[in-house]
């Protein structure tokens, strides 16, 4: 947990004087990712700079786990975070495993332990020790360096990280599967993570909350979902764009919004006569075959009419599967490829689980934008 | 060939005094090296006092070097001194100073700054980031500054055969004293001899103590 404290930081002294960071207090819990976000000069940067004492606190105070930072030697509150910077900075002279070996060395752990810490690392960042383990950083790509900083930053195992736009000079492919590689990882370990970032889109996809800075103070700290549906002020919402609606469909998934018994489901084994009776009397447009509860398809009364079999002869084959886990996006983007409104989802066994409609979809985004505004 | 028969009859002395040669150079390069590389990280640390440092240093090296001998003549006389090895040897290391200085302070200045940044962020000190990274990526610069000055200085000492501090300029001295081509020869094709394998054994010394991670 990190706690700042009405933290001031003024750069100079005088007329010259810059203040960086004014009066800013809120909460990382632990375990949480907190993405600092903001343009550049908001002070996002020299406040992840105090956490670790790299820069001095002018007024108010850092508490780590309840310690006040200014209680304790710099060099051992750094040797307790992890670092992973923009830059990367990789030691030039030392093999890979010699850089990530930096902080375990320093905390005077036996070589044994270190070897085997460092595999461990590098098979946690998907590089193979046996092929890596010996070469140099100029020998490796811009991501798979990066990949090496956040093992290297992990590597005492601390409770806290400090990643300073850590992919942000990656290219947008790769920067995409680092992401999701790290988001993976802290699944796992559960890290306090304090995250510079100047791209809204990376703040939404790693961030537990957001804490969005404009000239060094704190505008508004939330939940990503909040942040872009209930924008603090109209910086806020020209920061996250106008195309908020469409962001928070990359972070709800498809189970927070879709129906879970719709009425349109019809059995395979049905006869068509039978089906085609019902829709017409109910005024279905088309519904859902089901087989041993797994969706296989649809049908509309155009494709029974004038058919004798069973329904699930005559099935339209969906031509996308969606998954309970998949973002909203997924679902509207299918919706608008194949010119459908309704889809089934699929549980993690390919059971039926429900279905989700373009209307299922702006119920949950006013949901969310009407939230607070009855309260 | 006049040339082989005086060497043949001098042989030792020859030998005698290459290797005074090589003591004077050495000597001062090792005390120069044991000062400049300190006085070259410390200023790393202030650009003002480095600006003041360096620019003295230059200063200093614009001094043609007999006038440098004999501008020590009178205050080294005082504590009995005033010729022979001691100015010579005093001489040579205010040479060497510049190029070790300034090479160390730019080597060092010029290790990227996100190393840096990344070292202290882990927690490391300021002597464990001189020793573990800003040294051993210094160490070719350094090396470079320690050859120019040898270099340099290996010249240098030929002259100070006229302050009596021994070395082949000796024979490019007396020789001129007596019109002796032969020993002019000697003295002269010795000491070019000297500097061009001190330069080639520096610039392989330079590539060996390179960190691998520079070279691939």
């Amino acid at each position: 947990m990190i706690e700042y404290d009405s933290v001031t930081k003024v750069f100079g002294i005088g007329k010259k004087a810059v203040t960086a960071t004014d009066n800013v207090t809120f909460t990382i819990d632990k375990g949480e990712t907190a993405v600092f976000l903001g343009p550049s000069g908001c002070g996002k940067t020299t406040m992840l700079r105090m956490t670790n004492r790299l820069e001095s606190i002018t007024r108010g105070s850092i508490k780590v786990n309840g310690q006040d930072i200014m209680d304790m030697n710099p060099q051992k509150l750094r040797l307790t975070m992890g670092y992973v910077i923009q830059q990367i900075g990789l030691f030039p002279n030392k093999t890979i495993a010699g850089n990530i070996a930096i902080v375990p060395r320093m905390l005077g752990w036996n070589k044994e332990k270190i070897r085997a810490r460092v595999d461990e690392l590098l098979n946690m960042v998907k590089l193979d020790p046996e092929i890596y383990r010996d070469r140099y950083p100029v020998e490796l790509s811009g991501g798979q360096q990066q990949r090496i900083g956040v093992a290297r930053g992990l590597a005492a195992n601390p409770d806290i990280l400090l990643m300073d736009e850590p992919f942000g000079a990656i290219d947008p492919i790769n920067r995409d599967q680092i992401q999701d590689e790290f988001l993976k990882l802290q699944a796992k370990l559960k890290k306090t993570i304090a995250f510079v970032s100047h791209d809204i889109h990376e703040a939404i996809k790693m961030a537990d909350k957001i804490a969005i800075f404009k000239d060094g103070k704190l505008v508004q700290y939330d939940s990503p979902e909040s942040i872009l549906m209930r924008p603090a002020n109209k910086f806020v919402s020209d920061f996250v764009g106008a195309d908020r609606a469409l962001k928070v469909l990359g972070l709800l998934r498809i189970r927070d919004a879709m129906n879970l018994s719709p009425k349109n489901l019809v059995q395979a084994g049905t006869d068509a006569p039978q089906v085609l009776k019902m829709m017409e009397d109910r005024g279905m447009k088309f519904a859902f075959v089901l087989k041993d509860n797994k969706p296989v398809g649809y049908v509309s009364p155009k494709l029974l009419k004038y058919e004798q079999g069973k329904v699930e002869d005559l099935v339209e084959r969906f031509p996308e599967e969606l998954g309970t886990r998949e973002p909203l996006r997924d679902a509207l983007s299918a919706m608008l490829m194949h010119d459908m409104i309704d889809f089934p989802v699929m549980d993690d066994n390919g059971d039926f689980a429900g279905s989700i409609s373009y209307k299922n979809i702006q119920k949950s985004i006013l949901e969310l934008y009407y939230e607070d505004q009855d309260g | 060939m006049n040339l082989f028969v005086f060497i043949q009859e001098n042989l030792s002395m020859t030998l005698f005094l290459t290797w005074e040669h090589i003591w004077l150079v050495g000597m001062s390069l090792i005390i120069a090296m044991c000062t400049g590389v300190p006085i070259g990280i410390i200023i790393t640390k202030n650009k003002e006092l480095a600006n003041k440092v360096i620019g003295g240093a230059n200063v200093i090296m614009t001094i043609p070097s007999i006038a440098l001998f004999g501008l020590m003549l009178p205050i080294l006389a005082i504590v009995g001194h005033g010729l022979g090895k001691v100015p010579a040897i005093i001489a040579l290391v205010l040479y060497s100073l510049l190029p070790i200085i300034r090479n160390t302070y730019i080597a060092i200045k010029n290790v990227d700054p996100a190393i840096v940044d990344a070292g202290r962020g882990m927690g490391m000190t300021k002597w464990q980031l001189l020793r573990e990274v800003e040294i051993p990526l210094a160490i070719p610069v350094i090396l470079a500054g320690l050859k120019t000055a040898a270099v340099m200085n290996i010249g240098i000492a030929a002259i100070a055969a006229y302050i009596g501090a021994g070395g082949l300029g000796v024979f490019i001295q007396q020789g001129i004293a007596r019109s002796h081509e032969a020993m002019i020869l000697t003295g002269a094709l010795a000491v070019s001899l000297l500097a061009i394998i001190v330069d080639l054994t520096m610039s392989l010394l330079e590539k060996l103590v390179t960190p691998r991670g520079l070279k691939l």
